[in-house]
């Protein structure tokens, strides 16, 4: 099976974040860490190619810092990566990335493409069904089984409340995995090592460039929420506040 | 039940074969490996037959990303760089050059600014910077040699031959609590290596193993540490100009305790701000982020920070014991360098500097060891040979009695300092000893038990959540994570002394000098005095004060699984 992953960059966990000039997004003086729930589409592509044998290829789009995920990738066993290098796709919306996407693998024959569930930073979880759209494959989301059967795969969904889902699919065939589907692995030296010498294509904005548009999704205003803090007191006998406590918790809280 | 770190036994581990590793990718490790590669070119552009390649030439970093766990207030005496990387400060990220410096007596209320700097704090010419973004940027040019820089993997053993160092083991991933492989298990790597260069910073762990396995500290005075609790500000313009520097001596210590506190002007109304007591003191209920916070405290500072905003914290030990508490520096297969040695200007408060010109040396002796085939002792120890004939030792040696006048307090170490100052560093004595700093610490039953002289010191400190902070909070703002499900790696030798003598005897002093709340006594009615230790590592910043500090000497501390630890991003 020859297998695409779809990766992103993103701030960490837990940066300190600082909005930038015109509040639209943060500013860039951050560290940076592959988006977890693709670490995991990741692991799961490495898995299938062991399993079935193929190709594993990452994908990713942003500045020369971007290619870290691409790096450590390769050194996790990925065969090559394709780079779309320039700090324009981090503006883009998932539409427009999803079109970039497409525009630089048109001349690959993919079976199967993975992205994670969705990203840290943005959390859209457009792209991978965006893009199964335009390449007029069916998708499947929130993965959390992939199985190889004689006439495509049969993958499990995860639903609301504990319920799953099983669907057969055809190949070729979109999927976005849930975090928590594997375990990862580590990065050896060695892996670290031989990264080095695997093929990294680069893609400049000008060559898909005629493949996107204008966004068509944009952020208006960013804001750090207000923290507030309100204490109330539950007055009465024990047995009726811990009535009324459980009324909070559940019916304006929602936490039980 | 505590279970500690140990490399796993009875395992197959991959082997790789290396010229040279490097263990430790700060200042020091980076200069090293850059330095090595520049006199590789040139070799190789002169002698077409006899090439030499960077292939297995490696970085071992146990931060996740290159400059993570670098922290230093910092100020950049450009040196040494100006001979690794001539011209280097037009792309180098220097925040700011220094124009002003000022030194001021604290008392609780008042200050009093010295009429003159004295001359080991002259700055001028030195670049405020961020540790942390500079050794990434070093880091980078290192990565563009082709020299491989290993992120995320720690030295957890040396390999020996007899008594010859002979490689490096680095760490074992995917181990649970318990000390037994996960599913995604990954051994650690045995790296045979001609050469191994010891880069770990300060109070390295694998430094600790070589300078205990060959006793090699039997002629050196103790090492003496301080730890500097750090954090950065962002505060309202017009506080403090760019390249602006200011330090502080007293109170909130008394002439019990030694230490005093750095402010830096950086760009952007960034402060970087610290407190650096030193780990001699008496009174084992001392705790050294307690001090930063009182000290924020006093009206001086506290007008300087109003209505700014703290953004980060980090700890990080250092070594001040100066020339003559250098081990030696090179032996059979190793050489160690950076503050791993030692090579700390106590007088001026720097080691960058140092630390990179170390390295330089370092590496024109390992490519002298590559070239010649031969990594032996007689080889590598001509790399102490160039420290001893280079600034570093000129430097050194004018300040080398320096830190050791202050062990009898704070009074006598200005009359020392002032009579080494006259005398080109001699003072009373050709050299003055040193006693380790835990040892200075006194049982509870000699402390004042009400604390009333020094309140400000002591025990935890509250923080009103906007000038001062209670470490879970300073904590939080240093980014510190770990994988969990890992065995402790603050290693406690005996856990016994901690229960039935410790608490009795200083108090459990591991809660007070941790500033990262790892060490907590909790309760446990089995035990004489009704409190167990119990560990927090992953809320470890990797500053090693508990492995120097620790009064029984029972802790050591060892790189828990690579990648853990704090994220100092602009520290």
């Amino acid at each position: 099976m020859k297998i695409l992953v779809c990766m992103k960059q993103v701030p960490q966990k837990d940066a300190p974040l600082k909005l930038n000039e015109t509040a639209t997004w943060i500013r860039e003086d951050v560290s940076y860490e592959v988006n977890e729930p693709d670490a995991y589409a990741l692991e799961e592509a490495l898995r299938q190619k062991e399993k079935h044998g193929g190709e594993v290829v990452v994908i990713t789009s942003g500045p020369a810092r971007a290619q870290q995920v691409l790096r450590e990738a390769l050194a996790k066993g990925a065969d090559r990566a394709i780079h779309l290098e320039d700090n324009a796709f981090v503006g883009l919306d998932a539409f427009n990335t999803a079109r970039a996407f497409a525009a630089a693998i048109k001349d690959e024959q993919f079976d199967l493409i993975f992205t994670g569930l969705q990203s840290d930073d943005y959390g859209y979880a457009q792209v991978g069904v965006i893009l199964a759209e335009l390449l007029g494959w069916p998708h499947a989301t929130i993965i959390m089984q992939i199985e190889k059967t004689d006439a495509g795969i049969k993958v499990k969904r995860e639903l609301e409340a504990g319920f799953f889902q099983f669907v057969d699919m055809p190949l070729p065939a979109v999927l976005t995995i849930q975090s928590g589907i594997n375990k990862l692995r580590y990065a050896t030296l060695i892996g670290i090592k031989n990264a080095k010498n695997k093929p990294l294509r680069k893609v400049a904005l000008a060559d898909v460039q005629s493949a996107i548009g204008n966004n068509l999704q944009m952020i208006e205003k960013l804001y750090i929420p207000q923290k507030t803090k309100n204490t109330e007191f539950i007055e009465g006998p024990p047995a009726e506040v811990a009535k009324k406590l459980v009324e909070k918790l559940r019916n304006e809280l929602r936490v039980l | 039940m505590l279970i500690f770190r140990k490399p796993l036994e009875g395992i197959e581990r991959p082997q790789m074969p290396a010229d040279v590793v490097i263990v430790g990718g700060g200042p020091a490790g980076m200069a090293c490996a850059l330095r090595l590669s520049q006199l590789i070119d040139a070799h190789n552009a002169s002698h077409p037959d006899s090439q030499l390649s960077k292939e297995n030439i490696y970085v071992l970093e146990k931060a996740r990303e290159i400059g993570q766990h670098c922290l230093s207030g910092a100020l950049l005496d450009p040196r040494s760089m100006r001979e690794l990387l001539p011209g280097f400060e037009k792309e180098a990220p220097l925040d700011a050059e220094v124009h002003k410096e000022a030194v001021y007596f604290f008392t609780e209320k008042h200050q009093f600014k010295f009429p003159i700097t004295p001359p080991p704090l002259r700055d001028h010419g030195n670049y405020v910077i961020s540790l942390n973004r500079f050794v990434k940027w070093l880091g980078s040019k290192v990565e563009e040699t082709g020299i491989t820089v290993f992120t995320g993997f720690a030295g957890s053993e040396l390999l020996y031959d007899g008594n010859r160092v002979t490689g490096v083991r680095t760490d074992d991933k995917g181990v649970d609590k318990e000390n037994r492989p996960k599913s995604n298990f990954e051994p650690g790597y045995d790296l045979q290596a001609k050469v191994v260069i010891l880069a770990e910073g300060t109070r390295g762990s694998l430094t600790k193993q070589l300078i205990q396995k060959f006793d090699l500290d039997k002629d050196s005075n103790a090492q003496t540490y301080g730890v500097g609790i750090k954090e950065l500000w962002e505060v309202p313009s017009g506080r403090i100009a760019p390249g602006e520097v200011i330090y502080t001596m007293g109170w909130p210590l008394t002439t019990h305790e030694y230490g005093g506190a750095w402010i830096y002007g950086s760009k952007d109304n960034i402060v970087s701000l610290g407190f650096v007591t030193g780990l001699d003191y008496q009174d084992p209920r001392v705790d050294p982020q307690h001090i930063l916070q009182s000290f924020k405290q006093h009206p001086f500072v506290k007008k300087l920070l109003e209505g700014g905003k703290m953004i980060r914290y980090g700890a990080k030990t250092m070594p001040y014991g100066g020339w003559f508490a250098l081990p030696p520096l090179a032996g059979d297969g190793w050489m160690i360098l950076g503050d791993s040695a030692g090579f700390v200007n106590s007088a001026r408060l720097k080691g960058i500097h140092l630390a990179i010109k170390s390295g330089m040396l370092a590496a024109e002796t390992a490519f002298e060891a590559l070239t010649k085939d031969d990594s032996s002792a007689a080889t590598l120890r001509n790399y102490q040979t160039r420290a001893e004939s280079s600034w570093i030792k000129e430097e050194l040696w004018g300040v080398r009695n320096m830190h050791q006048g202050f062990e009898k307090g704070f009074f006598a170490g200005m009359f020392n300092t002032g009579l080494q100052m006259i005398s080109g560093g001699r003072g009373l004595h050709a050299r003055y000893p040193s006693t380790p700093g835990y040892e200075h610490m006194e049982k509870l039953r000699y402390t004042d038990p009400s604390g009333a002289e020094e309140p400000q010191n002591l025990g935890p400190a509250k923080g009103d959540g906007k000038l001062t902070f209670d470490k879970l909070t300073d904590l939080y703002h240093s980014g510190t994570k770990h994988e969990e499900d890992q065995p402790a790696h603050l290693v406690i030798h005996d856990t016994n002394i901690c229960n039935s003598r410790c608490v009795k005897e200083f108090g459990s002093p591991c809660q007070n000098f941790c500033p990262a709340n790892v060490y907590e006594m909790v309760d446990d009615a089995n035990q004489p005095f009704g409190k167990r230790i119990s560990l927090n590592p992953s809320n470890c910043v990797h500053c090693k004060t508990c492995d120097i500090q620790d009064p029984y000497q029972i802790i050591t501390w060892v790189p828990p699984e690579g990648g853990g630890g704090p994220n100092y991003d602009g520290m």
